[in-house]
């Protein structure tokens, strides 16, 4: 009997590849559409529809059955109500991870799975094997870092067909198959915020902010901000203060309003040799001391490698060799082992 | 040699070539603007003057009674705008498959909705019941977009006419106004508005072989609107800003093909319906199709499939080059099925395997008996 395998399409050409490849692999296919999001935002036109209507044309090309499963409700709980509760407490957190972590890999894994799927399969950048979550081929594609929070249970249910190639190539497969979606551009930023900005979006969601001052390295007043949580440890910015050199985001005081920046890339608060993260999540064994791990504290940031590792509580403390940076609290690190993700956690 | 099928008439139609040379010198030649004082700019002018009165003709109304706008839906909302502006704490009644350009409008204000029978035919005795002695304004479409249902306009006219009439003998001062959105009608039916009874008309350029963006309101004098757009007072200080000449030039020309040439396309047209119809049942003895028989725009077909899915049908007639529209303009993908289906009784499911046909000028014998085939090979292929 031939296993089922749901595939999460997003009308995007990954996914469509993704569908196309287990359906010549000989499973029986099952194109699923997931509706989170579907508000349009100021200066931001949502495409679901125009996406649900891609994935659905990619469905009917390759003659397989599909879905649509809404979980905006959830998606709107878990995800986006977490990412805003995270920039009120002054910290930057990472929405796809949790999207990865709440929706994917549970929502639409148990729901599929219910419904009669053997497997799940989505169009990441990442490859599984045996309840292991390794780097994607393409390294400059590799998506592993927004899915260490994914458990065990759920990647043995899961296929990440285009993991093993590279991007070129997903382009080709859809070309040469003659998929609605070969050209299509791919997504850019958070999926619901797209282009315009997390600052847009958050204004929505919680109204305009509060001025506060702008404080440089010498403790001067530089002028105002448009709202602290707008701004990110290590961000080079537009701080509207006027010309001269470049200012870096070194830290914000939330609770006074306040935010701090450097002209000075080697300003000692810019840099970190040692980080603290908390809510730990291991796919398969948390790190002993017997291997060699490396560590990455944003997407597409280089791989570090870590000195030392010390549990304190519910933390890690970790040492790096070299220091990092703008190590950012909200933000995930997470920890490899050559090309394998051991896990990570969440910087505070 | 067009190397696919277009039959999405309702939706857009390709500018007719007579169109396009009409308006042609005045994108470049004779660019300037109506309101100035040279003579060649007072030539402009009296050209969109002319254009003007072409319009009013085919609409047996006075020159005076046409104001320019950029489509349809701009037309709708300055007719229920306009009015209901005047008219603080009065009420508008509207039907229940209207366009959403009248639809949008209408809620903004205190309004009541009347019902249609289950061929998407507005039932008059109730429309007429639901008006009460602050009512100021109805507006109704003269054919559906959607099912090609005709309306009973005339009917509702005479009936308002009544109403006037009490009014007028029991004192009460209140006016009592009928607007029809005409955008589906032009190409085959007469927009007298004297004989239809009407208060105000709106037309759209973009669905009678003109250019998009250009459409007009009929508004009978006497009548007071409010003006939605503010500034140098042209178009009778009902709508401002620098009249779009070579547009309404092209309007006027559309207007005056599809008007003069009426008679004959609707017989043509009207073969190619019943062709299709009696082809596609006959193939496909499941085959619903939805709307009057009776009163219906000889270039609308609308059809349910039971069981299939409209979305994956359209999108395989797509790929053969079959361009039409499905029959709820949001279906599975969206929460609401299509308003006007609802409106008539029709199931959502049944909505969601629905497709709808609209043919055109430039739809041949030959382009029916293709569609037809194809469409009965893609249901065959995902049933």
């Amino acid at each position: 009997m031939r296993e089922t395998v749901y595939v999460g399409m997003s009308g995007g050409v990954d996914s469509s590849v993704t569908a196309a490849l287990l359906l010549d692999a000989g499973y029986d296919v099952v194109g699923v559409y997931m509706k989170n999001w579907s508000k349009d935002l100021p200066g931001h036109h949502c495409t679901w529809e125009e996406d649900y209507q891609d994935a659905k044309k990619v469905a009917t090309q390759l003659g397989i059955e599909f879905k649509m499963y809404d979980f905006e409700n959830e998606y709107r709980q878990k995800v986006v109500d977490y990412m805003v509760a995270e920039y009120q407490a002054g910290r930057t957190p990472n929405p796809d991870i949790m999207c990865n972590q709440e929706i994917k890999f549970k929502l639409f894994l148990d729901t599929a799975l219910e419904d009669g799927a053997d497997y799940i399969a989505t169009g990441h950048y990442a490859r599984v094997k045996d309840g292991k979550l390794l780097v994607g081929i393409d390294k400059n594609k590799d998506q592993s870092y927004f899915l260490y929070r994914v458990n065990e249970e759920a990647l043995k249910k899961t296929i990440m067909p285009i993991g093993e190639m590279e991007k070129p190539k997903v382009r080709e497969i859809a070309k040469r198959l003659g998929l609605a979606t070969a050209e299509k551009k791919d997504s850019q930023g958070i999926c619901f915020v797209g282009k315009v900005g997390i600052k847009e979006f958050l204004e929505t969601e919680l109204g305009p902010q509060k001025p506060g001052q702008i404080i440089d390295q010498n403790g001067k007043v530089l002028g105002d901000h448009e709202g602290s949580l707008y701004y990110t440890i290590g961000q080079r910015h537009g701080l509207n203060v006027g010309g001269g050199l470049p200012y870096y985001v070194t830290g914000k005081d939330v609770k006074n309003n306040q935010v701090f920046v450097t002209t000075d890339i080697s300003d000692k608060n810019l840099w970190n040799q040692t980080l603290t993260l908390s809510d730990l999540h291991w796919i398969n064994e948390a790190p002993n001391s017997q291997s060699e791990y490396t560590i990455r504290t944003r997407y597409r940031a280089d791989l570090v490698a870590v000195k030392s590792f010390k549990k304190e509580g519910d933390n890690y403390l970790i040492e790096l060799k070299d220091e990092v940076r703008a190590i950012t609290p909200g933000q995930s690190a997470v920890i490899y082992e050559k090309e394998r993700v051991v896990g990570g956690g969440i910087v505070i | 040699m067009k190397d696919y099928i277009y039959l999405d008439y309702a939706a857009a139609t390709p500018m007719d070539q007579r169109v396009i040379d009409s308006m042609s010198s005045f994108l470049s030649a004779d660019f300037f603007n109506p309101s100035a004082n040279y003579s060649p700019a007072k030539k402009v002018k009296q050209e969109l003057n002319e254009a003007r009165r072409g319009i009013a003709n085919w609409l047996g109304a006075k020159s005076d009674e046409i104001i320019f706008t950029a489509g349809g839906t701009e037309s709708n909302n300055l007719a229920i705008h306009g009015i209901m502006n005047g008219y603080k704490g009065k009420n508008v009644i509207s039907s229940s498959i209207e366009h959403d350009s009248v639809i949008q409008p209408v809620s903004q204000y205190i309004y009541k909705i009347a019902p249609v029978d289950n061929k998407a035919i507005i039932d008059t005795d109730k429309l007429i019941g639901l008006i009460d002695s602050n009512t100021v304004l109805i507006s109704a479409m003269y054919a559906n977009n959607e099912v090609g249902s005709i309306q009973p306009i005339k009917s509702i006219s005479q009936k308002i006419h009544e109403i006037r009439k009490q009014r007028l003998l029991s004192g009460n001062t209140t006016p009592l106004y009928l607007h029809v959105d005409a955008s589906q009608a032009v190409n085959y039916l007469d927009l007298h508005h004297a004989r239809l009874g009407i208060d105000l008309m709106s037309l759209n350029g973009g669905k009678i072989y003109g250019p998009k963006q250009t459409g007009v309101l009929f508004v009978k004098s006497g009548i007071i609107l409010k003006s939605n757009i503010l500034g140098g007072g042209q178009e009778r200080n009902i709508r401002s800003g620098t009249e779009n000449v070579a547009g309404a030039i092209g309007l006027s020309k559309a207007l005056e093909i599809a008007q003069s040439t009426r008679k004959d396309e609707v017989s043509r047209i009207s073969e190619l319906q019943s062709l299709f119809m009696k082809k596609i049942t006959n193939l496909l003895p499941e085959t619903i199709i939805n709307g009057s028989l009776k009163n219906r725009l000889p270039n609308n077909i609308h059809l349910s499939f039971p069981g299939i899915d409209n979305e994956r049908l359209l999108s395989i007639l797509d790929d053969r080059k079959l361009y039409c529209a499905a029959g709820s303009a949001c279906s599975a993908s969206s929460n609401e099925p299509s308003h006007v289906l609802k409106a008539m009784g029709i199931s959502d499911e049944l909505a969601r395997s629905s497709i709808r046909i609209s043919l055109g000028r430039q739809t041949t014998k030959s382009d029916v008996e293709k569609s037809v085939d194809l469409i009965v090979g893609a249901i065959k292929e995902i049933s």
